[in-house]
């Protein structure tokens, strides 16, 4: 083991690594499309104290927040296929629990997940705006679902965008943990192809180094991102 | 070996776990200090005239950022013993507790760089040169101005990281460490796997009652240590 790294290996394992890379963006993309229009939907509630919802939302990103992901992972992973063989049951559907792909499962957990900071996040990003912006709006006559498309969803999402980066990037290392529900994902096949060798250090060192690509990708992304939506944003002078 | 939920074993599960707590204690303790003194050491080299330090910190926080903690732990667990074996020193034997501690404080450090750093630069410049003026030498302008305030401002996100470690700290059970996590995953490996959604729902009221507490300490220490704010905003 101590006679260096077997760099042949660490190379073709570095392209097995790379199949997994469409399986965490996927992930990724979905969940995020899914918890962006969800996250701000739910912040609103809060903001505006909606009953109910308020009150659920505020559970619901406590115990989000408080809890590690890889419990998340297993709460889900254990108790939806108890849920959905009840439901087959019901209604005589012929399918078997386990033959459904992980990837429902992940897709749900790491939406719920992202939902819950991103409700942190515009809730944040939209106390900024100030109230009078909406008042304004209102006074040259738009109506409210036109003032928040044209005049507060911008102003939010300039602020809110770095913490979405961070969302994002943590969403993105959070997949890593798909491996739990075996999700053929970056960390997986690797892990595989080390268990065939024992090659363990230079797996990792591979995920490790595709991660750090895509993560870096992602903040340039998101850079580009804040300076373009930033552009209409004139100078805060007094 | 029934299939259906029986909610007495998240009771049952609870009492089983708590006494794990120690363990995951432990290691954030154990890590939080070592990474904080890592930060001070990454937030200085930030914060100085050398270019190549400020370059190796923000480097180093950068990498962190975008490794995974599963990631990172498995490298430390494989990697630390295969360098140290290089230089003769056998470390195969150590307990999984040493690998731990090392990634969480590796990350926590990077976390605590940015924290202290931001912490400080939140400070405006003018306060320590009114304590020089005022006769203060260095060190004093800082212990006694410049600290007790960046103290503050640092709090809350010093809260928000220490969470961040307790939850990934979870992923200890991974190379074998018995906390909390790891004491879940033996109940329901000695359950023969059935039951484990409700060990994990005891195990997630665990964690989620022990990060209302922190948080809610947090939110207490921040209230008591900016008392001195008030006088400011009122001027």
């Amino acid at each position: 083991m101590s006679n260096g790294l077997d760099f042949e290996f660490l190379i073709d394992t570095f392209f097995v690594a790379l199949t997994g890379v469409p399986v965490a963006i996927l992930i990724t993309v979905v969940s995020l499309a899914i918890a962006l229009p969800l996250g701000f939907i739910l912040a609103l509630t809060r903001i505006n104290k909606m009953l109910v919802l308020n009150q659920f939302s505020r559970v619901y990103v406590s115990f989000v927040r408080g809890t590690p992901v890889i419990v998340q992972i297993f709460i889900i992973y254990n108790s939806v296929p108890l849920l959905l063989a009840s439901i087959f049951e019901k209604y005589n559907i012929q399918m078997d629990v386990y033959d459904v792909n992980p990837i429902w499962y992940a897709l749900i957990v790491f939406s719920l997940n992202t939902t819950a900071t991103l409700i942190e996040v515009f809730r944040s990003a939209i106390n900024t705006v100030s109230k009078g912006q909406l008042e304004a709006a209102h006074s040259v006559g738009l109506t409210t679902v036109q003032a928040f498309r044209r005049i507060i969803v911008p102003q939010t999402l300039v602020v809110a965008l770095p913490n979405i980066c961070n969302a994002t990037v943590n969403l993105i290392k959070a997949t890593s943990l798909g491996y739990a529900m075996s999700l053929p994902e970056i960390t997986l096949k690797a892990q595989v192809a080390a268990n065939a060798s024992y090659n363990y250090i230079e797996a990792y060192l591979d995920i490790f180094i595709i991660y750090l690509i895509i993560c870096s990708l992602v903040e340039y992304l998101f850079k580009r991102l804040e300076k373009r939506l930033r552009k209409y944003q004139i100078a805060p002078t007094a | 070996m029934e299939e259906y939920f029986d909610s007495t074993y998240i009771w049952e599960s609870i009492p089983a776990l708590l006494p794990y707590l120690k363990m995951t204690f432990f290691v954030a303790g154990l890590s939080v200090l070592f990474g904080s003194l890592l930060g001070l050491i990454l937030a200085i080299m930030k914060l100085g005239e050398n270019k190549v330090f400020q370059n190796i910190a923000h480097g180093y926080t950068t990498v962190l950022r975008c490794t995974p903690s599963i990631v990172l732990l498995f490298l430390i667990y494989y990697g630390v013993p295969a360098i140290a074996m290089n230089f003769g020193v056998n470390l195969n034997d150590m307990s999984s507790v040493f690998f731990v501690v090392i990634t969480f404080t590796l990350q926590f450090g990077a976390l605590m760089s940015e924290v202290i750093r931001s912490a400080y630069e939140s400070i405006d410049r003018g306060q320590y040169e009114a304590a020089v003026s005022v006769g203060l030498s260095n060190m004093q302008a800082y212990r006694r101005i410049i600290f007790p305030q960046a103290f503050v401002v640092a709090l809350p996100n010093f809260g928000n990281a220490l969470l961040e470690l307790m939850k990934e700290g979870a992923l200890a059970y991974t190379i074998g460490l018995i906390d909390v996590m790891g004491k879940a995953n033996l109940i329901i490996a000695s359950n023969y796997n059935s039951h484990a959604l409700e060990i994990y729902i005891g195990l997630s009221i665990i964690y989620w009652v022990l990060s209302i507490i922190i948080e809610q300490f947090f939110l207490k220490l921040e209230r008591v240590f900016s008392k001195g704010n008030k006088g400011l905003k009122a001027a």
